[in-house]
């Protein structure tokens, strides 16, 4: 019996194996071969196609991709339900499986925007490739779809460019998500977190907050998709898109449209740099971080001025912080200005075209604030014309008349680099007034002579009391010859030279001659002038005017040698003359004896006679009354 | 008798020569002044009322005045010595010895140290001291003045150290004949206690009796001594002033004299 036992055992074994491999084999030979080989054996014809709603539609299959997808294990009909090989089309309806019959795990998928898309539509129909390669194509696989011309410019992008994809912002797979307009500052802050940063201390931002709809965020002014770099995508364009909105910015105020419309007219606008602006929006506001001026942060808050215009007026900033108008407003005086106080802001113009810079016209400017008294003076005591003197000057009077070579402020003060006179680096400090007025166009022939005179000696020792131009004619209100009135105009200057040498301090301070006003007083000529005769000749008529010089030079026009032609230009028989004596003869006993001699005797005679007479008569005049009283009596 | 006290002093002529000598010297001390002194308030008085051409005005009129003083001086000059009267007055104005011992007496005199007034003639000291001082005046300020005037030919010659000292002697010399005619001449025609207000001389040309004998008393005797032909003649002169006061020439023939 145990042989049979041990049989039945072996047939059993033998048998089961046989069912084993026979079921094996059926399940992954038999039947295979029998599936999807058969489905392939048509379909992988190139040329199978059917014809579905009219339009031809290609039903090959690439045995090789299929075989080398991730589904190169599954059987078509685990997709493909409910087909029958023997009809064709093998399904009257196209059902196919659910992914999520396998894929059940797809997480936030019905969240997704594309919840409703087909899951082949990324994925593919039947080479079906793993993540990791939807991943390294997602953009490309995002743009089969997105064919929308915005979207599709993301190909010419920055963004493209830096291997940015679409799966960056949009989250990808099963989440991709459309982004919200709150969101937008966070998603692009994910990479660009400087700017986000710096996009929440701006205005923009606290009206976003504040609920206003029309506030911008990132993909307003950099675009979203198309998105290039900044230097070449932010034009003023962008700001100008929403600020020229009088909808939006009504009013004519600042920061109006209006206000805001002024920059396509200035310089700043008109120019072109490249492709853009000379000057953009962003350019003076900032960018990400743009603030209205009275935000002590912004940009074009006057305190931040300077380095704000400074990013391209480098040197001219830097002339205006040594200025006075900037060494006040670095002390943050409230009456100092600041580049726009001149300029202005948005309708800034050139200086050199426009009208508002014309010669005239920058003396108004100038004149709002240095009419008289407005700002502290040194010089101003009050009643005068100081510095509004100016539109009674022949510098203005020609300016008026048409000629444009007449100096307006600038042209003496200079235009950023304006100091006081008290400052040696001054345009108009003492030393350097002769090369101011003496510039070229200017007063070439005066300077030329003056620096060659003993006034012009003096100021470059640094001698405090040496005249220079302005010193004779005058600052603002500037006087030429062409006065009329030429008696008056021969006693100004007599009174003008004696301002200086008729001052006992002066002269004695700075060894000049003595007496020289008295003397001509009381010279023929003084005595005419005083007389009120204008052919006469006055101090300039002998010493000459901007090229004064000493007697001792023999250049100069008093020299002896030169006097007799000096004299010569009144007094024809001057030519052949010897001058024996001095002219300004101070001290009479020294300079010329005989008058002095004969002075003295006269003196002698008037006091020795007419004392003697006055006695006399005096004695005659009462011995008379005497006699004739006794008589009487 | 009233015929009898009109004794003459200055003949029409002699007259003539006065006026025009007073006459531009008064001119010649306004305008002179004035251009040494052009704030003073006379000077701008006479500016208000002339305008602005007051100083060339001024220059010229003083020219003017001074060719009048130096064509009367050089008519004197000659009168002095081409005529019967201006021979006399030269001779009369010429200062001798007697002037000295008139003058050391006068001064006793006038102090107090002498009693007895000296007798003077034609001219006494005080005379001849104001016409010399006239003579002397004018030929400086003559001198001085064409030099000034003419400075552009005379500029050469004195050089402007001249200049500068004929300027210094016409100032001094126009004070000093100034201050003496208002104090010596002045003085003995106005303010003269025995002329007061004023000697009629040099307008009328006549001195009377009293007055002759107050100033002139030995002249008085000379002429006394005299035949009465020349008291009439005298007379006659004044006479004829009344009429014609031109031509001395006439006169002195006029057929009147004989009748008187």
């Amino acid at each position: 019996m145990i042989p049979l036992r041990r049989n039945i055992v072996v047939i059993f074994a033998i048998s089961f194996l046989i069912s084993l491999i026979l079921i094996i084999a059926d399940r992954n030979i038999l039947s295979s071969s029998k599936d999807t080989e058969t489905c392939l054996s048509c379909h992988e014809d190139k040329d199978l196609t059917m014809e579905k709603n009219g339009k031809k539609i290609s039903l090959f299959v690439s045995p090789e991709h299929y075989k080398s997808s991730v589904h190169a294990g599954a059987e078509c009909v685990d997709c493909h339900l409910n087909y029958n090989p023997d009809e064709i089309p093998h399904s009257k309806k196209n059902e196919l499986a659910g992914c999520n019959s396998c894929h059940d795990n797809l997480k936030g998928i019905e969240k997704s925007v594309h919840n409703k898309v087909n899951c082949y539509e990324c994925h593919s129909k039947h080479d079906v490739k793993p993540v990791r390669l939807i991943r390294e194509n997602q953009t490309q696989s995002c743009l089969n779809c997105h064919k929308n011309k915005n979207i599709r410019k993301f190909s010419t992008s920055i963004h493209a460019k830096k291997n940015v994809g679409c799966d960056d912002c949009h989250k990808g797979g099963h989440q991709t998500a459309k982004i919200s307009k709150n969101e937008v500052n966070e998603v692009c802050g994910k990479c660009h977190n400087k700017n986000k940063m710096a996009f929440k201390n701006s205005i923009h931002h606290t009206v976003m907050q504040g609920g206003n709809k029309n506030a911008p965020v990132c993909t307003d002014c950099h675009g979203s998709h198309d998105i290039l770099t900044s230097k070449v995508s932010i034009e003023s364009e962008g700001c100008l898109n929403c600020h020229l909105n009088e909808k939006l910015f009504p009013g004519e105020e600042k920061g109006s449209a209006k206000f805001v419309a002024q920059y396509k007219t200035s310089i700043h606008g008109l120019l072109r740099k490249g492709d853009s602006e000379a000057a953009g929006c962003v350019d003076c506001h900032g960018d990400h971080m743009v603030q209205t001026p009275d935000n002590p942060a912004s940009a074009t808050a006057k305190a931040r001025l300077l380095e704000t215009c400074g990013k391209c007026h480098k040197e001219t900033v830097e002339k205006f912080k040594k200025s006075k108008h900037g060494t006040e407003y670095l002390k943050n005086s409230d009456k100092a200005p600041s580049c726009v106080t001149c300029h202005g802001e948005h309708d800034i113009k050139s200086t050199l075209l426009s009208d508002e810079f014309s010669k005239v016209n920058i003396v108004e400017k100038c004149l709002k604030c240095h009419e008289d008294g407005k700002i502290p003076h040194k010089n101003y005591q009050g009643e005068e014309e100081l510095i509004s003197g100016y539109r009674n000057s022949v510098h203005y009077e020609a300016l008026k008349k048409g000629n444009l070579d007449a100096p307006t402020c600038s042209e003496c003060h200079g235009a950023h680099e304006m100091e006081n006179a008290d400052n040696p680096e001054s345009k108009i400090s003492k030393k350097n007034v002769a090369q101011t007025c003496g510039q070229s166009n200017c007063h070439q022939d005066q300077k030329r002579d003056y620096l060659e005179s003993v006034h012009q000696k003096g100021i470059s020792e640094d001698n405090k009391d040496a005249p220079t131009c302005n010193s004779c004619h005058g600052n603002h209100s500037i006087v030429t010859k062409k006065s009329d009135d030429k008696l008056a105009k021969s006693k100004n200057l007599i009174k003008l030279c004696s301002n200086c040498h008729s001052s006992v301090e002066l002269v004695e301070r700075n060894d000049l001659p003595t007496k020289v006003s008295e003397t001509y007083n009381e010279s023929f000529h003084g005595l005419a002038t005083r007389g009120g005769y204008a052919e006469v000749a006055n101090c300039e008529s002998c010493h000459g005017n901007h090229s004064i010089k000493p007697s001792s030079d023999t250049s100069s026009t008093i020299n002896k040698k030169n006097l007799p032609k000096t004299c010569g230009k009144c007094h024809e028989g001057a030519a052949e003359v010897l001058f024996t004596s001095k002219i300004h003869v101070s001290d009479t006993q020294k300079d010329s004896p005989w008058v002095f001699v004969v002075t003295r005797l006269y003196m002698i005679l008037i006091f020795g006679i007419i004392g003697f007479m006055v006695l006399h008569n005096v004695l005659d005049w009462k011995k008379k009354k005497k006699i004739k009283k006794v008589n009487e009596d | 008798m009233k015929t009898e006290d009109k004794y003459l002093r200055m003949s029409a002529n002699e007259r003539v020569q006065h006026f025009l000598l007073l006459s531009s010297f008064i001119v010649l001390v306004i305008t002179g002044f004035a251009l040494k002194f052009p704030e003073s308030f006379w000077v701008k008085g006479i500016a208000a009322v002339i305008g602005q051409n007051t100083f060339e005005a001024r220059g010229i009129v003083h020219r003017i005045a001074s060719v009048v003083l130096v064509m009367v001086s050089l008519y004197h000059v000659y009168y002095l010595f081409f005529t019967v009267r201006g021979k006399q007055l030269f001779k009369d104005f010429l200062p001798n010895r007697q002037d000295v011992t008139d003058f050391m007496n006068s001064m006793k005199y006038l102090i107090g140290k002498s009693d007895t007034k000296p007798l003077f003639g034609r001219f006494s000291y005080i005379e001849k001291m104001e016409y010399w001082a006239v003579v002397w005046g004018t030929f400086i300020m003559g001198i001085t003045g064409v030099i000034l005037w003419f400075e552009n030919f005379f500029l050469k010659y004195v050089t402007n150290t001249g200049m500068d000292i004929s300027s210094a002697i016409h100032y001094y010399e126009a004070i000093l004949a100034s201050l003496a005619i208002v104090v010596w001449h002045f003085y003995f025609i106005f303010l003269n206690p025995d002329v007061y207000p004023m000697n009629k001389a040099w307008l009328k040309g006549y001195l009377t009796r009293e007055q002759m004998e107050h100033e002139h008393p030995l002249e008085l005797e000379t002429s006394e001594k005299q035949n009465t032909d020349n008291i009439k003649e005298n007379l006659s002169e004044k006479a004829k002033d009344e009429t014609e006061t031109k031509n001395i020439a006439v006169s002195e023939t006029d057929p009147d004299i004989n009748k008187q």
